[in-house]
């Protein structure tokens, strides 16, 4: 639509149409490809597993009683642990000695056990070194 | 397909297995005049198309919640104005800076546009409207172009009537300012 006038005067009537178009066929297919985008949308949606009311409080049940198990265990090895320091039991050192934790072990001991132990040792590497020097067969001490 | 009234689509829509229908009739009966709305905001056809895909689906599922406090047409248009308005915020946000002027782009835009059929007065006046603010451009263009009733664009865009004739007052003020100036 074209106009014959250089000054625009927004009271002109023509003017009062808008002037944009729309491709051929556009609103005849519209509510096709409406019905076909719903349709792919609601294809895509990720079902939502509803939780029923039992099934709620169930877990939640769960969870507590999980969370006051937690609890009473770190309460009873916390407080075992302060209260048997002092005395090591058999089974403890048999784990400590498995784990060759000497440090922790000789700690547990106390010093003179301790130094007995290194005296014992220290022996043993010395007499290995001299046999081994003298071609002494390792077997036949060990058997 | 016969047209259905306002009353039988909100109907239609509440009555299970003729939802579709009811929508149907909704997308036909609308369509058309939901876009021109749409596209007098973001002015580009595969933006407008976008926009008026999305204001169907939003209508599609709040249908038949619809409780016809207000006209049908009322809300419809409610719908469009938001999803209109929204599109815009986004392109505003995308362009990541805030001194790009999306309205400056969409007026330079204009001119290549293959769906714009105007000829250079009207190519001017869109660029005036465009160089409004967002309320004052949307209340310009349903006056102006649509003919809405203040009372209804009232009920559309929640403000009142005198503020509304206050804003087209001043809308056409300065466009006329504009198109003098060129």
């Amino acid at each position: 639509m074209k106009m014959d006038r250089k000054k625009p005067d927004l009271q002109q009537e023509a003017l009062k149409n808008h002037p944009f178009g729309v491709p051929e066929g556009y609103f005849e297919g519209f509510a096709e490809r409406l019905q076909q985008r719903i349709k792919e949308e609601e294809s895509s949606k990720v079902p939502v597993r509803k939780i029923g009311t039992v099934t709620r409080w169930m877990a939640a049940a769960a969870a507590v009683l999980a969370a006051a198990l937690i609890t009473t265990s770190i309460i009873r090895y916390t407080t075992s642990e302060s209260a048997e320091g002092l005395y090591p039991d058999m089974a403890l050192l048999e784990q400590m000695q498995v784990l060759d934790d000497d440090r922790y072990l000789y700690e547990l001991l106390g010093e003179e056990v301790a130094a007995e132990l290194d005296e014992d040792e220290a022996f043993a590497t010395q007499a290995i070194e001299y046999l081994a020097i003298n071609d002494v067969e390792m077997d036949l001490i060990f058997e | 397909m016969q047209e259905w009234d306002d009353r039988e689509i909100i109907e239609g829509s509440k009555i299970q297995g003729k939802e579709e229908i009811a929508f149907n009739h909704l997308v036909v009966k609308y369509q058309e005049r939901l876009y021109w709305h749409i596209r007098k905001i973001v002015i580009d056809h595969d933006d407008t198309d976008d926009v008026l895909q999305n204001t169907m689906i939003k209508i599609w599922r709040s249908l038949s919640s619809f409780r016809s406090e207000s006209g049908l047409y009322t809300w419809l248009y409610r719908i469009a104005t938001n999803e209109a308005l929204s599109f815009l915020k986004q392109k505003k946000k995308k362009a990541f800076a805030p001194w790009v002027d999306v309205e400056g782009q969409m007026s330079e835009s204009l001119e290549a546009d293959p769906w714009f059929s105007g000829d250079e007065i009207q190519l001017k006046l869109q660029q005036a409207i465009l160089k409004l603010p967002e309320k004052q451009r949307i209340v310009f263009n349903m006056k102006y172009f649509d003919q809405v009733k203040y009372e209804e664009m009232s009920e559309i865009l929640g403000t009142s009537v005198g503020a509304l004739k206050a804003s087209y007052h001043h809308a056409v003020k300065k466009i006329e300012a504009m198109l003098e100036k060129d």
